[in-house]
This record gives C-alpha cells, sequence and structure tokens, in this order.
C-alpha cells in the first residue's frame, strides 16, 4: 500500500526488455484492477504501468517517449495482449482490463493497436477477446468515432485487403454474435452519410457479407441487447444500439445513390424479417425514433436537386428511385411500429415522415399510426 | 455456445497463433533462423493477418537491405581483389519468394493492396540509396547509379514490384502511389533520383500528369510566397520533371499545358478545392519554370498556341488570385520578367504576344480591362528591352537573346510591319544580337533592303547600320557593303545557275536607288558618313559585272552608276581597273540594250545616262576610253547590232564558214574524177548565185536616231576633260585621233599602205583591190559615213583617215570613168548611187578642211556635169590636190582657242589645181553661172 512497493514494482519491470514486460505488467495490472480491494490509487498505478510497460507511451520519468515502438515490438505486444486475455477465464476481469487499456480517454491514442488487436482476434477467431470488444464498443458507444474507427480498420483489413476472407467471416456472428452486431451498429455509421465524403458507399464484399449474416441470423441484430455484458463492478451497462436503424438507411438511400445492386432488395428483407423478430419489450429498446429520421433530409436533398434540374414537382413524384426509397422507408416505419420497437419520440417521427413527398404507403403507413396514438 | 465454437476454431487459431510466434522469434533473432522459412511464415501471415502487415513489411525491409547491403560488398570486394565472391544464393530465393507474393497481391487486389505495397517499396528503395550512396565507387551520375542498382536483385525487385503497382493502378488511382514518390524523392534526394528517373520512363506520361497534379495540390495549400517557393514538394516535382525532360519534353509540355488549359475552364461542379487549385496553376506553372529552366524553354516553345489576346483576357480576372501566390503585383510582374529574360527559346512568340497585347483593340471586354492590358503589356516590354540593353552592354546577354537569336527570321518579318512600335522594336531587339553577333544585322538590312516599300523602312534599316551599339569597325567598309555584297554575289550565283530571277530584286534597286539619292542629297547627318556611296564602292566589281548582264534592271542599275559618279568629281574614290574595265563593257552593253529597246522615254533617259557615265569614265581613264571606243565601234561597224545602224549585216560570213573535214572530203571525191574525165565543173561556181539579202530593215527614223545616238555617246567619250582650258572645243583632239585611227584600223583590211600621203593615181590600179573592198564597208555600213563625218569636224583628225578617203576617192574615179564609157543616162540607181557618193565625199573633205575652196565647193557642181567631166574634176583637181598637199595635221594652226583649222582666205589652192574645174565650169556656165562666181570671183579675201 505504499508508493514504495510501487517504485519496486516499476524498478523490477524495467529489468525485463520492452515487449516481454508487458506480459509482466498485465499480470500485475489484472491483480490492481480486479483486486478485492480497488482503490484509486491502484486505478493510478495501473495507469502508469499501462503507459510505460505496455504501450511504451512515456518513459520511467513520465516523459513523452521520442521513439516510438518498432513494427516487430508491436506485433510482440499484440501476440502478449492476445495470449493474455485469452488466459484470463473470468470474463468480467476480461473486460475491466480490456475497458481501463483502452478507456474513453486513451482509446484515441491507442486505436491503431486495438485495431490490430481486433483484427487478429477476428483473424484467428477469437471469441474471448471479440466479446471484451464487444463490451467496449457498448461502453464507449456503438456509434462513437472510437468504434467506428475500429469498424474501419477492420473493414480495410478484411474486406479490402483479403477480399477472399469471406469465408472466414462467415462464421464471425457465430463465434461472437454481440461483436458482429455492434460491428454492424458501427459500419452502419461509415457509409451513407454527407459527413464521409471519400466513402460513401460500402464495398461490394461488406455488403454482401452484411447481408449473408443478417439473411441467414434474423436476432443477430438484437444480440447484444439479449445478453447483459460482463462488467466490473460499479459500471453503469450502457444502452446498446442496434444496426437496424443505419443499415435501414443504406436500403433507403441506396436507390437515390444509384446503387442498384439487389444486395439491397435481400438486406432491406432481412432487416424487416429481424425486426419482426425482436421480442416485445417494455419500454421497447431496439430501434431509435431519432435515427430513423436520418434519411429525411437526404430525401429532401434527393428532391431539390430534382427540382434544380428543372423538373416540375409532378415529374418528382413520379421518379422512380425517389419512390422505391420512399416505399422501403414506409416499409420500414410500418414494419417497425407494429411490432412496437421503436422508442422515443415516434410522434415527431410521424410529423417529419409527412414532410416527405406524397408516396400512397408512406401516407397509409403514417395516416394509420397517426390514428392509433 | 462460446465453448462449442471455440473448440471448432481451436485449430486454425492456434495455428495462426503459432506463425505469430515463430515470426517473431525469428525477426528478432534474425540470424539463427533460416530466411527461407521465417519469409514463407510472414507471407503467411500477410496473406491471412491483415494486421500484422506492418511488421511483415518491416522484416522484408530487413530482408532487402540485407540482400542490397551484400551485393555492395560483393562489388566492393570484386574492385578490390578483381573476383566476384559466390552470390547468396539465399538471397536469391527468399527475394523471388516475396517476389512472387507482393506480385500475386497486387494481381489479385491492386486497388487495396498497390498503394501500401508501392509507398513500402519507394521508402524502402530510397532508404536503401542512400545507405549505400558513395558506396562501391558508384559515381553519382543518373545512369551509372541505375546500372548498379539494376544490377542488384533486390532494388530491381523493388523497382518490378513498384511499376506492377502502378501499371495495375494505371487506370484507376496512381495519386498514391505517386504521391509516395513525391514524398521519398523529397526525402531521399538525390540518391533516389535513379528510381524516380526509371518509374518515369515506364510511365512518363502517368508520372507527369500526377506528378504535376500532385505538385499543385501542395502549391495550393501554400500560405505565403515564401513557402511555396521553398517547398520540398515542389522541388522535388521540378527534380522528376527535369529527369523526364530529356526524353519526355514533348509529354510534359503537354501535361502543363493541360492543367493550363483545365484551370482557364470553370465548370459548375468544382469542389472549392479545385477551384483553389485552378487558382493556383498558372502561379504553379511560373513557379516551376522559375525552377528548373529545362521546363521553362519547354513551355516556352509554343506560347503561340495556347497564349492568345483571348486567353490573356479571361487570364485577366485570375489577376488578383496569383498576386496571392506571389505577395504584391510587383514581385508578379518582376518574376514574369525574370522568366521571359530566362526563356531560351520562343522568344519571338513572346514578343508577338507582348505586341498584340499593347496594340489590342479588338477584343471583348470592357475598356478598363483593355487599357489595363494594354498599360500592362508596355511596362513589361519596356522593362525587358531596358534589361536586354543593359546586359548586352555589360557583355553579359540574358537567355532571351539566344532565343531571339534563333528566330531572326520572324523578327525581320516584324521590321516590315506598318506598325512603328512593332518595327521599332525588333529593330531595338536585332540591334542587341547585332551587337553580339554583327551578321545578325547584316541578316536583317539585307531583309530591310530587300523588301522595303516606303520611306520610314528605308529610315530604320540607315538607324540599324548607325546605332551606337553596332561595331561600325567591324567591317571594313561598313556593314551596309557586306549586305551589297550578299544580295549580290548570291544573285549572281543564281542568275549564273538558273539564268533566271527567282527573287525580285526591283525593290532592292529602287532602295538602294533612293537611300544613294538622299546621300547626294546631303541633308541627312545620318548620312554625312557616305555609307552608302562607300558600299556601292566596295561592292563595284561586282556590281558592274551584274550590271553587264542583267536585262530586268538595267536602266535601274544604270541610274545607281550614274548617281555614284564613277570616278567622283572630288576624286575621293579611285576605282580599280576592273572596275572600269567592267563597268565600260557593261555601259556599252548597256547602250546597244537601250538603242534595242521599243520604248521612248526609258531609252533617251538611258542614252543620257550612257553619255554621262561614259564621259566621266573616259576623261578618267584612258584604257577606257580605248576600250569603249574600240567595242563601240566594232559592235556597231560589224556585229549584228550594225543593222541599229542601217548596216548589211554581212551574212555571207556565216555560209562562207568551211569544215575543212568537209573540204577534205570534197577533194579526196574531186581527184579521182579529175584522173579519168574532161568534165572541170560540176555546175555550181563558188556558193552559187548570191542570194539577194532581204532583211527587216529599221525605219529610217530610228537609224538616224541610233546613229545619232552613238555619235553623241562617242563625244561624250572623246571629251576633254573639264579643267581644260579651252571652253569652246569640248572635244579632246588626243581621243578624237583616236577614232579616226580606229576606224582606219576597223575599215582598212591591211596594214600597207595606210600611210598619211596620196601617190600617183596611176598607183591605184595597185590598191584597187583593198580600195574596192574599203569601198564596200562603206556600201554595208553607212554608218560610217557619219562617223568620218564626226571626225571631220574636230579638225585635224580626218587626216589620219586619208587612206580611207584615198581608197573612196579612187574607186569613185573608176567608176565614173567606166560610166562615161556605158550610158549617158542620169537616172539609173547606179548613177544616182555613185552621185551620191561623190557628193558625200567632197563636202566630207569639205568639212574636214582636206580640201580648200573652190575645190571644197565641187560637191555642189558636180550633178551638172557629164561623167567624163567629173572623172576629169576628181582626178586632176581632187587627186592631184591631194597628192600634192599631204593631208597631214601640220596644214592645220592651232588658233587662239585652241581650234585647228586652216584658214580658207589664206590656204587657196594654186592655178594647176583648180584650172581643171574653171575651164570645165566655164564650159557649163549657162547653169553654174552663180556658183562660178561665187567659188571663183567673190572670193573672200584675208585682209
Amino acid at each position: 500500500m505504499s508508493t514504495q512497493s510501487d517504485v519496486i514494482l516499476k524498478q523490477s519491470l524495467r529489468k525485463i526488455e520492452y515487449p516481454l514486460c508487458a506480459k509482466e505488467a498485465l499480470g500485475r495490472i489484472v491483480e490492481l484492477i480486479c483486486g478485492r480491494i480497488t482503490s484509486i490509487k491502484h486505478m493510478d498505478l495501473a495507469l502508469d504501468l499501462m503507459a510505460e510497460f505496455i504501450f511504451y507511451e512515456v518513459d520511467r520519468r513520465g516523459n513523452k517517449r521520442p521513439q516510438i515502438v518498432t513494427p516487430l515490438q508491436e506485433l510482440q505486444l499484440l501476440e502478449i495482449m492476445f495470449e493474455y486475455f485469452n488466459s484470463i477465464p473470468n470474463e468480467a476481469a476480461r473486460n475491466s482490463v480490456f475497458l481501463s487499456l483502452f478507456s474513453g480517454t486513451t482509446a484515441m491514442m491507442r486505436s491503431g493497436i486495438l485495431s490490430k488487436l481486433i483484427s487478429i482476434a477476428v483473424g484467428v477467431s477469437s471469441p474471448v477477446i471479440l466479446l471484451s470488444a464487444s463490451t467496449w464498443m457498448q461502453q464507449l458507444g456503438c456509434l462513437s468515432a472510437n468504434s467506428c474507427k475500429l469498424a474501419e480498420a477492420l473493414v480495410h483489413d478484411y474486406f479490402y485487403l483479403i477480399p477472399n476472407a469471406k469465408d472466414r467471416l462467415k462464421t464471425l456472428p457465430d463465434i461472437c454474435p454481440q461483436f458482429t452486431a455492434n460491428f454492424l451498429t458501427a459500419v452502419a455509421e461509415n457509409y451513407y452519410l454527407n459527413s464521409r465524403k471519400d466513402k460513401m458507399f460500402p464495398p461490394k464484399i461488406l455488403l454482401e457479407v452484411i447481408t449473408m449474416w443478417i439473411s441467414e441470423n434474423s436476432s443477430l441484430c438484437i444480440s447484444a441487447q439479449q445478453k447483459q455484458a460482463a462488467l466490473p463492478p460499479g459500471a453503469i451497462a450502457m444502452e446498446v444500439t442496434t444496426p437496424i436503424a443505419g443499415l435501414l438507411r443504406w436500403c433507403i438511400l441506396a436507390p437515390l445513390y444509384n446503387q442498384e445492386s439487389e444486395l439491397y432488395c435481400h438486406l432491406h428483407l432481412a432487416l424487416l424479417n429481424s425486426i419482426l423478430e425482436i421480442p416485445q419489450t417494455v419500454p421497447a429498446k431496439a430501434i431509435y425514433a431519432q435515427h430513423t429520421i436520418v434519411p429525411i433530409s437526404y430525401v429532401m436533398y434527393y428532391v431539390n436537386d430534382l427540382k434544380n434540374q428543372g423538373l416540375n414537382s409532378e415529374q418528382v413524384l413520379n421518379d422512380e428511385k425517389l419512390q422505391l426509397a420512399l416505399d422501403r422507408y414506409a416499409q420500414a416505419i410500418q414494419v417497425a411500429l407494429s411490432m412496437k420497437a421503436v422508442y422515443g419520440h415516434v410522434d415527431d417521427l410521424l410529423n417529419q415522415l409527412q414532410h416527405l413527398p406524397y408516396n400512397k404507403l408512406l401516407n397509409i403507413v403514417v395516416n394509420t399510426h397517426k390514428r392509433i396514438k | 455456445m462460446i465453448s462449442h465454437t471455440g473448440i471448432i476454431k481451436s485449430a486454425p487459431q492456434q495455428d495462426l497463433i503459432n506463425e505469430i510466434q515463430v515470426f517473431i522469434r525469428g525477426a528478432s533473432n534474425l540470424d539463427k533462423c533460416n530466411p527461407l522459412e521465417l519469409s514463407k511464415t510472414a507471407l503467411t501471415l500477410l496473406k491471412l493477418l491483415p494486421a500484422s502487415r506492418v511488421a511483415v513489411f518491416d522484416y522484408f525491409c530487413k530482408v532487402f537491405d540485407n540482400a542490397a547491403s551484400n551485393y555492395i560488398k560483393g562489388i566492393e570486394s570484386e574492385i578490390k581483389t578483381g573476383t566476384l565472391p559466390q552470390q547468396c544464393e539465399t538471397d536469391e530465393v527468399v527475394i523471388s519468394e516475396i517476389h512472387l507474393v507482393l506480385a500475386q497481391l497486387i494481381l489479385e487486389n491492386a486497388t487495396a493492396w498497390a498503394p501500401i505495397i508501392s509507398t513500402w517499396s519507394l521508402e524502402l528503395l530510397g532508404e536503401i540509396s542512400t545507405k549505400y550512396a558513395g558506396r562501391a565507387h558508384i559515381s553519382s551520375k543518373l545512369n551509372e547509379t541505375l546500372q548498379l542498382w539494376m544490377g542488384c536483385r533486390a532494388t530491381r525487385t523493388l523497382v518490378d514490384i513498384n511499376t506492377k503497382c502502378l501499371s495495375s493502378l494505371i487506370h484507376s488511382d496512381t495519386e498514391a502511389c505517386i504521391s509516395a514518390l513525391l514524398d521519398t524523392s523529397v526525402k531521399h534526394s538525390p540518391h533516389f533520383d535513379w528510381v524516380v528517373a526509371h518509374v518515369g520512363s515506364c510511365f512518363p506520361n502517368t508520372v507527369i500528369t500526377r506528378v504535376l497534379s500532385c505538385g499543385l495540390k501542395d502549391f495550393s495549400q501554400n500560405k505565403s510566397y515564401e513557402q511555396g517557393c521553398n517547398s520540398a514538394k515542389l522541388k522535388s516535382v521540378v527534380g522528376i520533371l527535369g529527369h523526364l525532360a530529356g526524353s519526355h519534353t514533348e509529354d510534359i509540355r503537354k501535361a502543363i499545358l493541360e492543367i493550363f488549359v483545365r484551370s482557364l475552364r470553370e465548370t459548375m461542379d468544382d469542389t472549392d478545392a479545385t477551384r483553389i487549385q485552378k487558382k493556383a496553376t498558372t502561379p504553379f506553372i511560373l513557379q516551376l519554370a522559375y525552377l528548373s529552366s529545362t521546363l521553362l524553354s519547354s513551355i516556352c516553345d509554343d506560347t503561340k498556341h495556347t497564349l492568345t489576346i483571348n486567353t490573356i483576357t479571361r487570364l485577366y480576372f485570375f489577376i488578383d488570385d496569383w498576386c496571392r501566390y506571389f505577395g504584391n503585383p510587383e514581385t508578379l510582374e518582376e518574376f514574369i520578367v525574370t522568366l521571359i529574360l530566362r526563356c531560351e527559346s520562343g522568344g519571338a512568340q513572346i514578343l508577338t504576344l507582348l505586341l498584340d497585347c499593347v496594340l489590342v483593340t479588338k477584343i471583348r471586354g470592357n475598356d478598363a480591362m483593355k487599357n489595363a492590358i494594354r498599360e500592362k503589356a508596355k511596362d513589361i516590354l519596356e522593362i525587358i528591352l531596358l534589361e536586354i540593353d543593359e546586359s548586352v552592354r555589360h557583355n553579359s546577354p540574358v537567355n532571351l537573346l539566344k532565343s531571339f537569336k534563333k528566330e531572326t527570321k520572324e523578327l525581320n518579318v516584324l521590321l516590315l510591319n506598318e506598325n512603328k512600335l512593332i518595327y521599332e522594336t525588333s529593330a531595338q531587339i536585332l540591334i542587341f544580337l547585332a551587337n553580339l553577333n554583327p551578321s545578325v544585322l547584316i541578316n536583317s538590312a539585307t531583309h530591310l533592303l530587300l523588301n522595303a516599300t516606303n520611306n520610314e523602312q528605308l529610315t530604320l534599316l540607315l538607324k540599324m547600320l548607325c546605332h551606337e551599339l553596332v561595331d561600325i569597325n567591324c567591317h571594313k567598309s561598313g556593314h551596309f557593303s557586306v549586305v551589297l555584297e550578299q544580295i549580290l554575289s548570291r544573285n549572281i550565283q543564281k542568275f549564273s545557275t538558273s539564268n533566271e530571277e527567282n527573287s525580285d530584286l526591283t525593290k532592292m534597286w529602287e532602295n538602294l536607288l533612293t537611300l544613294l539619292r538622299w546621300e547626294k542629297t546631303n541633308k541627312y547627318p545620318i548620312l554625312s558618313s557616305k555609307l552608302v556611296s562607300r558600299a556601292i564602292q566596295s561592292n563595284l566589281t561586282n556590281l558592274t559585272n551584274l550590271f553587264a548582264s542583267e536585262i530586268l534592271h538595267m536602266h535601274i542599275i544604270a541610274d545607281i552608276l550614274d548617281t555614284i559618279e564613277i570616278p567622283t568629281t572630288k576624286m575621293t574614290y579611285n576605282p580599280p581597273l576592273q572596275v572600269i574595265l567592267n563597268l565600260s563593257q557593261s555601259t556599252v552593253n548597256y547602250f546597244y540594250a537601250c538603242a534595242k529597246e521599243q520604248g521612248t522615254s526609258l531609252k533617251v533617259q538611258g542614252f543620257a545616262k550612257v553619255c554621262r557615265i561614259l564621259k566621266r569614265l573616259c576623261t578618267y581613264s584612258k584604257v577606257a576610253k580605248v576600250f569603249v571606243l574600240r567595242e563601240l565601234l566594232e559592235r556597231a561597224l560589224f556585229r549584228s547590232d550594225n543593222n541599229l545602224f542601217g548596216g548589211k549585216s554581212n551574212g555571207l560570213h556565216h555560209d562562207c564558214e568551211k569544215v575543212l573535214l568537209k573540204q577534205n572530203k570534197k577533194i579526196n571525191k574531186i581527184i579521182p574524177l579529175t584522173k579519168h574525165s574532161s568534165v572541170f565543173n560540176g555546175g555550181i561556181i563558188g556558193n552559187g548565185k548570191r542570194k539577194s539579202i532581204s532583211q527587216d530593215n529599221l525605219p529610217l527614223d530610228d537609224i538616224s536616231h541610233n546613229i545619232y545616238q552613238l555619235i553623241n555617246v562617242l563625244k561624250a567619250c572623246c571629251s576633254a576633260q573639264a579643267n581644260e582650258e579651252n571652253k569652246f572645243n569640248d572635244l579632246s583632239l588626243d581621243s578624237m585621233t583616236l577614232l579616226s585611227l580606229l576606224l582606219v584600223q576597223f575599215v582598212s583590211p591591211d596594214v600597207m599602205y595606210n600611210g598619211l600621203p596620196w601617190p600617183d593615181e596611176e598607183f591605184s590600179k595597185v590598191t584597187i583591190e583593198r580600195d574596192l573592198f574599203i569601198r564596200k564597208m562603206f556600201t554595208n555600213a553607212p554608218l560610217l559615213w557619219n562617223l568620218l563625218g564626226f571626225v571631220a569636224v574636230s579638225r585635224p583628225a580626218l587626216c589620219y583617215c586619208s587612206v580611207l578617203i584615198r581608197a573612196l576617192t579612187a574607186t569613185l574615179i573608176h567608176q565614173w570613168k567606166s560610166m562615161g564609157e556605158q550610158s549617158k543616162a542620169n537616172n539609173t540607181d547606179n548613177y544616182r548611187n555613185l552621185m551620191e557618193t561623190t557628193v558625200k565625199l567632197i563636202e566630207l573633205m569639205a568639212l574636214g578642211q582636206l580640201l580648200p575652196p573652190p575645190l571644197s565647193n565641187i560637191g555642189d557642181v558636180l550633178q551638172f556635169l557629164k561623167c567624163f567631166e567629173i572623172v576629169a574634176i576628181l582626178k586632176e583637181c581632187v587627186w592631184s590636190y591631194m597628192r600634192d598637199h599631204i593631208p597631214s595635221p601640220a596644214l592645220f594652226v592651232c588658233d587662239t582657242n585652241g581650234t585647228y583649222w586652216r584658214d580658207p582666205t589664206i590656204v587657196r589652192p594654186p592655178e594647176t589645181y583648180t584650172n581643171a574645174l574653171r575651164i570645165i565650169m566655164q564650159r557649163n556656165i549657162k547653169t553654174l553661172g552663180p556658183m562660178y562666181a561665187q567659188m571663183f570671183i567673190n572670193v573672200p579675201k584675208h585682209d
């Protein structure tokens, strides 16, 4: 309990060469975090150890190290961490360490290593680490920048660089459905949003794999919500966002951006099926109303574009792409509302939908639900 | 469920983790492992676990570096020991293994892998190049470095991989690769240059366009001027383009033009970034050109088509944006001027553009813009001229002059432009060039002289020749003489090879004459150095030579030769003999050409010029006089020209020309005939019957005019020097004597009996043959009478023609004798001819004062007399008087005026010579009464 012991600990660790000392340090950190008595002091020490012995960010005096880790050292570190996490039997302890290694404040800095760790976990199918990652995403928010970045790195690794990894990824929902669900939520956020101009559309293989996953497993989308994550004592579990709203956005907007792949139809169907599978809960927690509003503004942009091209309002209404998008939109809303899976300001959602150009189905859906209320 | 799946997947999971561990172990302890196995593991990881790629590539770096190091060591030991050590085989195998896998990755999934692999390979190449730079005695020359590294398996593989990356992306997106190339080039230049050169030559178009667009992107993001021009990336761009410029100038030029043209085109879907890039394009190009002269010249080669007035008006709106990249407008202007001054090609195009801008009138846009463009162009033009001026004066000419030097042709064309600014500017530049190389001036002056059509252009020519920057002492007789020399020699060459004129020199001759006349007026101070006449004088040999053969421009050349006055009045110039001879010959030719000419005014003017020229010439040089007189007479009497003067062509000669061979053959045939036959002649004697010569004789008017002009010319030739004392007689006696002697020489068939004295009349039997010959000459060439008349006027020259007169008299006596026996009819042609000739002869003798009165009046009497009386008079009076009074100059006395004459009041012939005449006249007193009185009674007496 004294700083003396801390110093001794650090000195003993310093005697070991860098990547190897990480192993030892990890053991100590687990002890410190998951010990029976946890104090802020312990926490501080654990953080110090992480910075100095695991991530090699600071030297013994706490100053920033000028040199960075070599790729080989990094790989060694990854291997050590991988082995270590796999060796911790207790899920809660694992998650605690994981969350403190990549906490909200340090995750950005350590995102490179995190991405690689998860990438390896995906590559060698380690459900243990993936589960922790899933919890991490959940706690930081699946739509947060950190999660999106992780998702992007994984997409780059397994959908850009290794296009033939499809077969290997097929089984990901079986290995760790929670992680898959959260990954989908984050991935959905990476495309079909104006904020990301360079990568507007998902690669075809990604779309293919996602469609396959959801078609084959209609409960995949809500799997993260179904099982409570094991959290360190005292931690507050964050509500999980499902990928449904995000992926629906893809299906709705695809026709407007001339993405005519058949896959969007299949994905749309699979999503509708998934919604139908959502068990009724009180209150509803599967789909957040605000997330379903997002496509509205994009539809309006599209309408404006058409008008700018000199089309009159009737011609705009007859636009096939627009009607297809609105049809999909209406179907999704109808199914979601009828399953009572939407939470948040449903009234607001309905009001906003009324601003959209006329669509028969949408009109019926909105009017019906307004009447029910 | 988790545990369940865990068991299922444990096998591959464990395998991969094992692979990672094996790799980590191997890679952290390279010495103790099999590199081939390790590489295979690494490649497996790369294929299955993308997260490990950084470490794997890092390991590959070591492998390649090691291989490169081995290679370098091998070469070094070869240099040292002379033998090449065994190459490490594992290196080869490992590298080829890696190569295979990477190539496959690129092939399968280019868009994802090519940028990564390309960046990695470029960086590695950069590091290796830098690390081993200077090793193995590599010279820093690009080609040798390239050769060295292409010999190394490792680097060759890397280059090959990189090439594969680029070629796989060539149709989609090469930006990442090229950007990496640029970055590496920035970091590792100059050791990395060989890679750039290699990649560049593999994909010239891609590399050039991408390099440009990367550079532009970077440049457009610069905030300040300093940042812009010091950017490492920009330098790298310049470096790379510089490498490629050697073999791909055209591509570079195209690429630069393309971005320039694109920058002018505004489209609706431009994003802000591209809009900024478009604005930065021109400053970027300028900056590139500033940093590399090769790029500058490649850009400048074709400004004509890129930059037109219309382009300028569009660029006008960008200027404010450009200034941002240069700080302020002054810097921009200075920058542009510097660039222009550094151009080594296309200078004329730039100049034309500037001039176009200054003179801009027809463009769309408001007046403010027009004025701004005009003013700025004027400024820049002035600055440029000033700078060149200064540089020339300091003997360090700017590059722009080199460009102009290649384009003197275009500049020469501008000289003839109507606009003052244009021709003065081009003249200015040509003068700068002339300062460095006088031949330019010669060229331009030639061009001007050949083509000038107005006085301004001629003035410009003079100004150029007399400009202070032109070294006047360069040529002995001035630049202008060289100009003339070139024109003349070229002309002569052409004339002699093709015998027809390709270039029309009319303008040149006119211009030359104009200049000469200007000079002669003495009104223009610029001409006070007499440069025109000096130039003509030094070219007289050629000029006179040309004059001899020229037909088209003979009148104007004659004008020039007349105006230049050879020899000059003040004797400042002594023409060489060759000139004098040439001029004599050619003037005589000109005279005959004029005589043949149809027109009148040119002809008359021509005769006047001939007279003036010959007068000067003959009074100056005796040789010329002899030559001219001889030539004039010979042509007028004997050549084909004689019909101009009523002569009958002695065409007989032409027929008589016999080939010796033919004659010999004839003889051979005849000899056997004469042996066996008594037939003497086949029928034709000589040439058979004489053919009546029918000629198209000229009208009498023309003949007499021609004769008049010939006499005039002869008069000019024989004229006395102006400064001689006697003002009354403008003919020189010596010359007349010469003329007279020449006539004898021409007409008399041999040298015998050409003396002055007349022998006994009986002696004419001996000389009858040659007398008849002389007589025939007079019949064929009536001109002789005129000539003798001309001689007779300037006494006592006719004395020297004594032999001719004697021959004529002898033949006449003979003819009258035979006439008296045959017929009394005095109406025949024969009689009239005889009478006419006799009267002409007597009058001639009277004119020459060979016959004093009353004998001189015989001509008036003869027609009333009978033939025998005429014979008697001719014999008793004329011949006898002449026999006893030898017609020699001694008979004449010189009076106070310098005129020779015989006073008729003093030299009355003694009675013996007049008695016959008197008696015959008394016999015919009926008709001859008044004349008798005049001749014998009312004789004027000397008081």
